[in-house]
């Protein structure tokens, strides 16, 4: 099956849907192709994704010890 | 009900970590983030019967976790920022600040890679101080997709708005996080000697938080 070929402005209008897995399988293949061929959209793309990576490295935190007492207690009270 | 008490119990501790990660990225308070914990924890007890499996407990817990985040902003009341018109959803050029093409330069790519050493001298605190930045309706839709892993279709569910608004908003979220950024690295001079941060760039000045909007 020929992959229909998209250019630098198409490839950086989908980068974050890209990056957030919400392109279909058809756009994905696309999008895919022209950044195994295009540095300068791949490293666009590699920015973004790197960027998303460290922002979503926020989501864990060491649990402070009266919150863990708290919920301890909460759970037994069930 | 899908689990037991014990299962229940051993998911909540298992995830405490990441709830209170979550909760304090929502709420910028450590006290507030601990009492959404303790809230969340609370609602998902009553609200067993509408775990399905043990394998979902985990976006379960966030969706309710967001909702009482959600519900709680808007019976305060006194921050209505998850509406677009207080969000400045209207402004055009919103969308369209990047870091990379502010620092790209495509005629380096082979012997250096600016935008790069950029992300690898950012700092946990650079990126929660610049995420505690930005207005409430951005800072929702990044956690929520950043933090969370949600898809466009949960986040646009759980804020009761179509697909299409999580997905402009997203890009604009992003633009505006990537512009605090900029200018933490402008204030320390980080753009200007990418090899070699000085340590004040670990610290950021009272006057650069919270001028997104």
């Amino acid at each position: 099956m020929t992959k229909e070929q998209i250019n630098c402005e198409q490839a950086l209008k989908q980068i974050l849907d890209f990056i957030d897995q919400e392109l279909g399988e058809h756009d994905r293949a696309a999008m895919a192709q022209h950044l195994h061929t295009c540095k300068s959209c791949f490293s666009r793309m590699e920015f973004e994704r790197r960027l998303k990576e460290k922002v979503g490295a926020l989501r864990d935190e060491e649990v402070p010890s009266q919150l863990g007492a708290r919920i301890k207690g909460l759970l037994k009270s069930f | 009900m899908a689990v037991s008490k014990k299962v229940f119990e051993d998911q909540v501790l298992g995830l405490l970590g990441r709830l209170q990660g979550v909760a304090h990225r929502l709420t910028r308070n450590q006290a507030d983030a601990e009492d959404l914990v303790a809230e969340t924890v609370a609602r998902a007890w009553r609200a067993l019967n509408t775990l399905e499996s043990e394998q979902a407990f985990r976006a379960w817990i966030f969706r309710i976790l967001n909702n009482t985040f959600i519900s709680n902003l808007r019976s305060a009341g006194a921050r209505p920022q998850l509406d677009p018109t207080e969000c400045g959803e209207a402004q055009e050029d919103e969308g369209d600040f990047s870091v990379f093409e502010q620092m790209h330069q495509p005629f380096l790519l082979w012997f250096s890679n600016p935008e790069q050493e950029f992300l690898d001298k950012l700092l946990r605190e650079d990126l929660d101080r610049a995420l505690a930045a930005l207005p409430d309706c951005y800072r929702v839709v990044v956690i929520m997709s950043d933090l969370q892993e949600f898809s466009y279709a949960e986040i646009a569910e759980t804020l009761a708005i179509p697909i299409g608004t999580v997905r402009s908003r997203l890009a604009r979220a992003r633009s505006a996080l990537q512009k605090v950024l900029w200018q933490q690295a402008q204030t320390y001079g980080l753009q200007n000697a990418p090899g070699a941060r000085p340590e004040s760039a670990a610290r950021v000045a009272p006057e650069s938080k919270g001028n997104v909007r």
